[in-house]
């Protein structure tokens, strides 16, 4: 029944938006019907989902989705999240997300009707083209022909209540670049030139992108203590592919910044909106064609894979195509040899573009060579840590200074002042360096990180007077962003850099030493949770004869897909975490790795800065 | 030279998309692990002796005999399971060299382990930075080759090996 009123409501929906796309010449309706209709379609897509939701709540054990990932068993948080841990439920939720981003447009948007109307257009057409999709190839409603009274569980590995809004955050993420894309084949087609639509581009491209970096930071924390190989990002696939549409939005929110010095940006915004929604169908498309295995890729299928391939390229042609064919034609005034502010961004927008290809070239590179060679090569971390690092350094030293630049003229206000403090900067650095282990990157990476927070601060006090007001937390934001990458860089330097890794093999009721700390094994634990066992390793850590804390590094087991997880067992510290894995035991022995990973937590803090910044930007004046 | 440029993400988009096309096409299987070194070359690679320092191993000096090569660790429990079948192999075929790398292991615990399952290995090899098994595309312990008289690796095994690969794919080769 509840399967039943999901696909006709989804139906019904589809139906709704192709209406929506009849020219208004032969429609004949006024703008309030108009928005109706897209507003009802948005609702009936809501009730679809919804009832996905349901039936995950309820068990509903007749509907083979929910047969296939669910099991009664399962707390209710991850029935919940069962929905979207799948591939149909996750492209149900992917076209609810279209369709809601609409919404939010018809209602907040202060465009005249007529853009507006080409907007939902458009953005209809991308909901049309993506419930095709479900209803053709991943129907999340089907009917199981047999009754059956259990389900077949969700993949444990997913039960987690990082990755249960891991998902959701994502997709916000690369869903709200369909509006950006809309918005930019809209202006395109319209011959827009009023500012209108910049100003709502940069607000809804700042959302997408700050969806998105919560979506990639929830990933990568999730991947910190459950996969328990000791680090937070691998280079894997499935990673890059969210980090390329990601980089491309960073630079179309600082190019939108620039569009107000600058008007023959332009066309390079419009290119960069339709290149952000390319790209995140273009990792939709690897993921979900199964062409990258990964932890993402669900049940792979070659006729989904060409449907998605369909859509990345009717998609995307069609955007570039527009682009090709209406492309504004501002004057070029832009005076590159001026130090200032717009031709910084320009150096790191190009940097960021460099950066973006780097990574596709990696990506696709394995399946070029493949087709035309048949063999398989696979593209790993050397590969970006000498190629994309590099090309990220000069953006990084520029964002710095960037900010403190002028709009027009050749002058920085207060120069000295910078390079007396850079130059004390370059001497305390050097001289920690020297005295403690030195390392080229971390030396690079922790001047950076530091320089671009001092930078920031420096700029902060000598260009704007302290006054607890909104207007002055967002006249200094962009500063704050930049502190919130500074504390990361040094964050991921540390972490990457200096960790250091330890294998042990180890009794209950022996002890490690561990650095300037004792490492003692207490005893084995064995706990029954509801739906699955869960072996616990009780580590005490002491320092000088006082114990600091327990680590408990453990491993869970579920019945129902019969599968084991590794749950590291982590030691959260300002400074550094200390990271216990469990291994394999035999004869009572237990092999265990531990991690000592510095300042990770400045990572977390530097992107809780990035988002927090990002919010400060979009509340109004 | 404008327009050349508008058009270029069109062309490189459909380039993309055809790979894609003709990937999906061909059906290849991702999961499938490649076996590149299947008829190739034993790498080069040089290592020393677990109970001598001073004596060293390297790739040349596998010419002119046949050789099983296999990748251990005494933390790796897999290991433990197949370690038992080197000494049926070694009392099959008595003229095989069987060179064993310790890999990312601590050389105290390699020999402890060898001391606790036995030793059925003609030289024990040190790969404790995992180089070696780098250059072997190891994808994960245990892992076993076969290298002919050429020195060509003309069997490869991922994962232990079991009483019934070595009757029917090893004892075969010879």
């Amino acid at each position: 029944m509840i399967s039943l009123i999901g696909f006709s409501s989804l139906c019904l929906s589809t139906l709704l938006s192709f209406i929506i796309l009849i020219p208004n010449s032969v429609l004949q309706i006024k703008i309030n019907y108009f928005l109706f209709l897209f507003r009802s379609s948005t609702f009936l897509i809501c009730v679809s989902f919804a009832s996905l939701l349901f039936a995950y709540i309820s068990s509903d054990f007749s509907n083979f989705n929910v047969f296939q990932n669910s099991h009664s068993e399962k707390p209710l948080i991850y029935k919940i999240t069962g929905a979207w841990g799948n591939h149909e439920g996750s492209i149900l939720l992917w076209v609810c997300m279209i369709s809601i981003y609409g919404f939010c447009y018809s209602i907040f948007s202060k465009s005249k009707d007529k853009f507006k109307i080409a907007v939902l257009k458009i953005q209809s057409a991308l909901f049309i083209i993506f419930s095709l999709f479900i209803i053709f190839t991943s129907n999340p409603f089907l009917v199981n022909t047999v009754i059956v009274e259990e389900g077949l569980g969700l993949n444990p590995i997913l039960q987690d209540p990082a990755l249960a809004i891991h998902p959701p955050m994502l997709y916000l993420g690369y869903v709200g670049f369909s509006l950006v894309f809309s918005l930019a084949i809209a202006s395109l087609l319209s011959k827009n030139s009023n500012q209108v639509w910049i100003m709502e581009t940069r607000n809804w491209s700042i959302v997408s992108w700050s969806f998105l970096t919560a979506g990639i930071a929830l990933g990568s924390y999730w991947a910190y203590y459950e996969l328990g190989w000791g680090g937070w990002w691998f280079w894997d696939p499935v990673e890059n592919i969210s980090l390329m549409p990601w980089i491309a939005g960073l630079a179309l929110v600082h190019s939108l910044i620039m569009i107000r010095g600058e008007e023959s940006i332009e066309k390079w915004v419009v290119f960069l909106s339709i290149l952000c929604f390319s790209l995140s169908i273009l990792g939709t498309f690897l993921v979900r064609s199964g062409i990258l295995t990964s932890v993402h890729s669900f049940a792979s299928d070659a006729s989904r894979g060409l449907f998605i391939l369909l859509i990345f390229f009717i998609t995307t042609g069609f955007g570039f195509l527009v682009f090709l064919i209406k492309s504004p034609s501002k004057k070029n005034d832009l005076n590159l040899l001026l130090i200032n502010k717009t031709s910084a961004l320009i150096i790191n927008n190009v940097l960021m573009m460099i950066a973006v290809l780097t990574i596709l070239l990696a990506t696709i590179y394995p399946i070029i060579i493949e087709v035309l060679t048949n063999t398989r090569i696979s593209v790993g971390g050397p590969y970006f840590n000498s190629t994309v690092l590099p090309i990220l350094l000069p953006g990084f030293l520029l964002m710095s200074v960037a900010p403190v630049l002028s709009w027009r003229t050749n002058k920085i206000e207060k120069f000295r002042i910078y390079v007396i403090f850079f130059l004390i900067l370059s001497i305390v650095i050097s001289l920690q360096s020297y005295l403690t282990s030195f390392n080229t990157w971390g030396f690079i990476g922790l001047m950076l990180g530091t320089w671009i927070i001092l930078g920031s601060l420096i700029s902060i006090v000598l260009k704007y007077k302290f006054s607890p007001t909104t207007q002055y937390i967002k006249s200094i934001n962009s500063f704050i962003a930049h502190i919130g990458v500074g504390i990361m860089i040094i964050g991921i330097t540390f972490s990457s850099i200096y960790q250091k890794e330890y294998n042990f093999n180890i009794k209950v009721g022996e002890e490690v030493k561990l650095e300037n700390h004792l490492l003692k094994f207490d005893n084995i634990k064995i706990f029954e949770e509801k739906n699955y066992q869960s072996l616990k390793a009780i580590f005490s850590l002491e320092n000088k004869d006082k114990i600091i804390t327990y680590i408990e590094p453990g491993k869970n087991f579920y019945p129902v897909p019969k599968m084991i997880t590794t749950e590291a067992g982590i030691y959260h510290d300002w400074f550094k975490d200390i990271y216990i894995t469990l291994g394999n035991e035999n004869n009572n022995v237990w092999v265990i790795r531990v991690y000592i990973n510095p300042l990770v937590s400045f990572i977390w803090i530097g992107v809780c800065i990035m988002i927090f910044s990002s919010i400060i930007a979009i509340i109004k004046k | 030279m404008r327009k050349i440029i508008l058009i270029t993400p069109l062309i490189l988009l459909t380039v993309v998309c055809l790979f894609f096309l003709l990937f999906i096409l061909f059906d290849k299987d991702p999961n499938e692990p490649p076996s590149a070194l299947l008829n190739k070359n034993v790498p080069f690679f040089s290592s020393i002796n677990l109970y001598n320092d001073k004596e060293n191993i390297l790739s040349d000096n596998l010419k002119g005999k046949y050789t099983l090569v296999n990748f251990f660790a005494s933390w790796c429990t897999p290991c433990r399971a197949e370690h038992y079948l080197f000494f049926e192999i070694q009392k099959e075929i008595p003229e095989l060299f069987i060179l064993g790398f310790a890999h990312k292991d601590n050389p105290a615990d390699s020999k402890k382990y060898l001391e606790i399952e036995g030793n059925p290995y003609s030289f024990v090899g040190i790969d404790q930075d995992g180089k070696i098994a780098f250059e072997f595309g190891v994808f994960g312990l245990p892992e076993t080759f076969i290298i002919n008289r050429e020195g060509k690796i003309i069997f490869k095994h991922i994962g232990p090996l079991t009483k019934k690969i070595v009757e029917d794919e090893i004892t075969t080769l010879f």
